[in-house]
């Protein structure tokens, strides 16, 4: 509202700034990609994909995969936040580690967690072998399906929970007074309600897995898939598809573009403001009982934790090449790392520190202004900043690999492109957590510095930044987090010297040095976790307050 | 100083809110802006602040044109209905915030803090933030900050509607108290026309976006000029009636098949026009003794108040009046007694439908 002749100048210059950076940056790469698919003369890329039924298959193959996964998280994770959110049993504080895991793992290291379990050579196998008994190949289906759900199903859990937290128990109560039998009363009440997150959570996983990249490409083995096909025509050997590559990727965005457009038809059916009211007390559950849903919940934590367990493990364990010699103790794995080839560490330090701190000053500014000083560019900013989400970070990896190239901003082959890739694949994410406290700061609190004889931009940073600094805290740690362990955008436009440390970690799988690979994991967890530790612990930040 | 508005024109996008508006406030004195939610009391307020952009006409404080001035450099001072405090500082420093804004020295800042703080009964909370006061505390702070720069105007936007019935009658007291003692230009904007009638040298009635009517509290209350003031402004009976003729001053029209004398404040237009009658200017009495100018009519309710009590009575089968009566033996007529209405023919007025 505030539409002083003063402070129209600034912010309008600011969000005209902000418009320029996400054209150039955001909405150009993506009109590459597409513009790219119809290169490639007489018969452009949309002419050899309906040519070719591998890539028809690859499309198909992406749909089952994500989803089969999706209906699998649904299963474990509603359930699961149900048990959560209503009853108390033995070990129920476990699952308070969940939105962690799901945040905090990255997926490379779950997939090679996988791997080293009952992959080819994982103990698991091995030690099933000893006693005749044959796995079969965990390689394709049975390892996509198992590992991403595992992987994902979180989100669903999260959301699932915020929603039964959320209902309010005296309409399930209102449902009983009625006439109602309980178990009728919860199915007909709090199923609807809790419906739209449960779809909002399921359809992230749906998107989530289409541009699943890593644990694809580890574990895909002989089943094609989109995001897999479309990242070997970008890097293949002995020359890239340059047409078929942004043919891939342009059909990536649509199937992701129909698949979020599907959730905004259904949420805009079924969203229910459901006032704040009592909350249900959870029911202490004991006995046999007890055990037996803790005791299956636990078993999910635990297969959600074993990714944990086995990377450290492995990372401590002696090995030759691929040989893992289990049960022999060493450091070397991490001296290899540290003193022979310290660059993927310092590089993805250096790369996600900057990347953190540009990511969230845009945020900052483009969420305070969407939200309080509405111009002529603020909704298309507001669309533009969420446009990623429908990108995989494959797409963004191709898009501007292809735009920055050549040409007067030539970016290949250094750390900014890197960089700008981390920038703008999380750029959603910094935007909702910066974004997160906005609405509760009232507009008046900047008028009444503008009163008192402030003028607007200095009112910005002397009243209204100072509310947003535990938002904008927690947006920093968490997108610090979701950006070091990024892969599948950096992969596509990373030089050589140029590598982080998942593109390292993928590397490592791909030549089966499972050891190593496991020790940089920890490695990248360490960089994780230690800056969550210190936010929540020392500085108090709340990280999940927003949720 | 004083706050002249010319012609003033607000838009929001296309849609004209306000078209044409002048309006001169003394100096030093108290102005309330009063009307119904939506009625652009509100952005006429924060036009006069300069968070809205004038569309057309001139804002002046003084002799001096702020129409093009960002409000930063207005030099207002401003209340706000939730209060604004800072969350994050303390009571102090809310109160020395605009003061360091304008560069005063820290033993200044400090004096001044602490008399606007005495002021306003605060002293002994400068070090507390402001989640760790009540409601009537946090107003009395914003109070103190918006007061504490000696701005040219004060401005508040229902500074009181966020308090409970007891506090906003003590802080209305303050700032009326504080307003008179600092003798500085304030517009007040409120729905509620008690605080209106109580606190204000002037008002201007709004509605959609035009000034219905600007004057003193009893000129609003006894001479309004329309239905709208009237009904906005206390309690009033209004009737439709057929319009007694172009004239304007004394008189007669028609009143449930009976014949009253009545005051045409204004000149009418219509055939049509509205008797309006405030329940407490309406007396009482058996019937047969009414005197001259009165009305026959049966109690078809009775509120008994304490000190008052409030009838409800029919004149006629489509005409009910509401009667408000004080004094001796006010509760004295039942449902079904037939009464006899007087009206006082100054405060008994016509005006155009």
């Amino acid at each position: 509202m505030s539409r002083g002749i003063g402070n129209r100048t600034v912010w309008w210059w600011i969000s005209l700034a902000a418009m320029v950076v996400m054209v150039v940056f955001l909405l150009y790469p993506l009109l590459t990609i597409l513009t790219g698919s119809l290169g490639g003369g007489d018969r452009n890329g949309w002419a050899q994909l309906l040519a070719d039924p591998r890539y028809l298959e690859a499309v198909r193959n992406t749909l089952v995969l994500a989803a089969a996964v999706t209906s699998l998280s649904v299963c474990l994770g509603v359930p699961l936040a149900y048990l959560a959110s209503r009853y108390e049993f033995p070990g129920k504080s476990a699952l308070a580690l969940l939105p962690l895991i799901a945040l905090v793992i990255p997926e490379v290291i779950a997939a090679q967690t996988w791997l080293m379990l009952v992959g080819n050579n994982g103990v698991v196998t091995r030690a099933l072998r000893s006693v005749d008994i044959i796995l079969p190949s965990f390689y394709g289906w049975p390892g996509l399906i198992v590992s991403l759900t595992f992987t994902y199903y979180a989100y669903v859990y999260i959301s699932t929970l915020a929603a039964i937290r959320g209902f309010d128990v005296q309409l399930e109560e209102a449902a009983r007074s009625l006439g109602t039998s309980p178990v009728r009363s919860r199915l007909k009440v709090l199923v609807p309600v809790i419906m739209p997150s449960v779809m909002a959570g399921a359809l992230l996983v749906f998107t989530m897995v289409m541009g699943n990249f890593g644990t694809s490409s580890i574990l895909g083995g002989k089943v094609r898939l989109l995001s897999v096909m479309t990242y070997q025509a970008a890097v293949a050997e002995g020359g890239a598809d340059p047409v078929m590559q942004s043919t891939l990727a342009s059909v990536a965005v649509g199937l992701i573009v129909i698949v979020l457009f599907l959730q905004r038809w259904i949420l805009s059916r079924g969203r229910y403001q459901v006032v704040q009211g009592r909350n249900a007390r959870p029911v202490p559950l004991s006995g046999r009982q007890g055990w037996l849903i803790g005791g299956a919940a636990g078993a999910v934590v635990i297969v959600s934790l074993m990714p944990l367990i086995m990377l450290v493990t492995g990372a401590f364990t002696v090995s030759r090449g691929p040989v893992m010699r289990w049960g022999e103790w060493t450091l070397a794995n991490f001296e290899r790392l540290l003193l022979t080839n310290p660059t993927p560490i310092l590089n993805t330090l250096i790369y996600s520190a900057v990347a953190t701190l540009i990511g969230i000053g845009i945020s900052t500014l483009v969420s305070y202004m969407i939200v309080k000083k509405k111009n002529l560019f603020t909704p298309a900013l507001d669309y533009l900043s969420t446009l990623p989400l429908a990108l995989s970070g494959t797409a963004i990896g191709i898009g501007l690999a292809m735009s920055f190239n050549s040409g007067w901003l030539h970016l290949t082959g250094t750390g900014a492109i890197v960089v700008l890739a981390y920038v703008i694949r999380r750029l959603p994410f910094s935007m909702r957590s910066a974004s997160s406290t906005l609405y509760n700061i009232p507009d008046s609190i900047e008028e009444a510095s503008i009163s008192l004889g402030v003028a607007p931009v200095p009112s910005f940073f002397k009243v209204v930044l100072p509310l947003m600094v535990p938002a904008i805290a927690s947006a920093m740690v968490l997108t610090w987090a979701v950006t070091v362990s990024e892969l599948s955008a950096s992969i596509i436009v990373y030089s050589g010297g140029r590598e982080t440390m998942p593109i390292q970690i993928y590397k490592l799988i791909d030549s089966n040095l499972m050891a190593q690979a496991s020790a940089m994991g920890v490695l990248l967890l360490a960089v994780i976790l230690v800056p969550i530790f210190v936010a929540t612990k020392l500085f108090r930040v709340e990280l999940f307050s927003s949720r | 100083m004083g706050i002249d508005i010319q012609k003033l024109g607000v838009a929001y996008g296309d849609h004209r809110v306000i078209d044409g508006l002048s309006l001169k406030i003394e100096p030093g004195s108290f102005f309330t802006l009063l009307g119904p939610s939506g009625c652009g009391k509100t952005t006429l307020l924060r036009t006069i602040a300069g968070f809205i952009d004038a569309a057309a006409g001139r804002i002046l404080f003084g002799d001096k044109d702020v129409t093009g001035l960002p409000a930063h450099r207005r030099d207002i001072g401003m209340v706000f209905q939730d209060y604004a405090l800072f969350p994050d500082k303390t009571v102090n420093d809310n109160v020395a915030y605009g003061l360091r804004a304008r560069g005063q020295d820290g033993a200044t800042i400090r004096r001044k803090v602490g008399e606007a703080l005495e002021r306003v009964g605060l002293g002994h909370l400068g070090q507390r933030h402001p989640a760790a006061l009540s409601g009537g505390q946090r107003q009395r702070v914003a109070l103190a900050r918006a007061l504490v720069i000696q701005p040219t105007v004060l401005l508040m936007d229902e500074p009181l509607s966020n308090l409970d019935a007891k506090l906003r009658v003590q802080v209305r007291d303050t700032i009326t108290e504080l307003q008179r003692e600092a003798g500085i230009t304030t517009v007040f904007v409120t729905h509620d026309q008690e605080e209106a009638l109580a606190m204000s040298d002037r008002i201007g009635v709004m509605k959609s976006g035009r000034l219905e009517q600007v004057g003193t509290p009893s000129e609003i209350y006894r001479d309004s000029v329309s239905s709208y003031v009237a009904d906005f402004v206390g309690a009033a009976n209004t009737v439709e009636i057929d319009a007694p003729g172009a004239a304007q001053g004394m008189v007669t029209v028609g009143l449930g098949g009976h014949s009253i004398s009545a005051r045409v404040p204004a000149p009418l237009a219509g055939s049509r026009a509205v008797l309006i009658a405030r329940p407490e200017d309406i007396a009482l009495s058996p019937q047969g003794t009414g005197g001259a100018n009165c009305v026959q009519g049966t109690v078809s309710r009775r509120q008994y108040l304490g000190g008052k009590t409030h009838y409800l009575i029919g004149i006629g089968a489509d005409v009910a009046l509401a009667v408000e009566t004080h004094g001796d033996g006010h509760d004295r007529y039942m449902p079904g007694a037939d009464v006899d209405l007087s009206f006082d023919p100054m405060k008994t007025l016509v005006l155009a439908s």
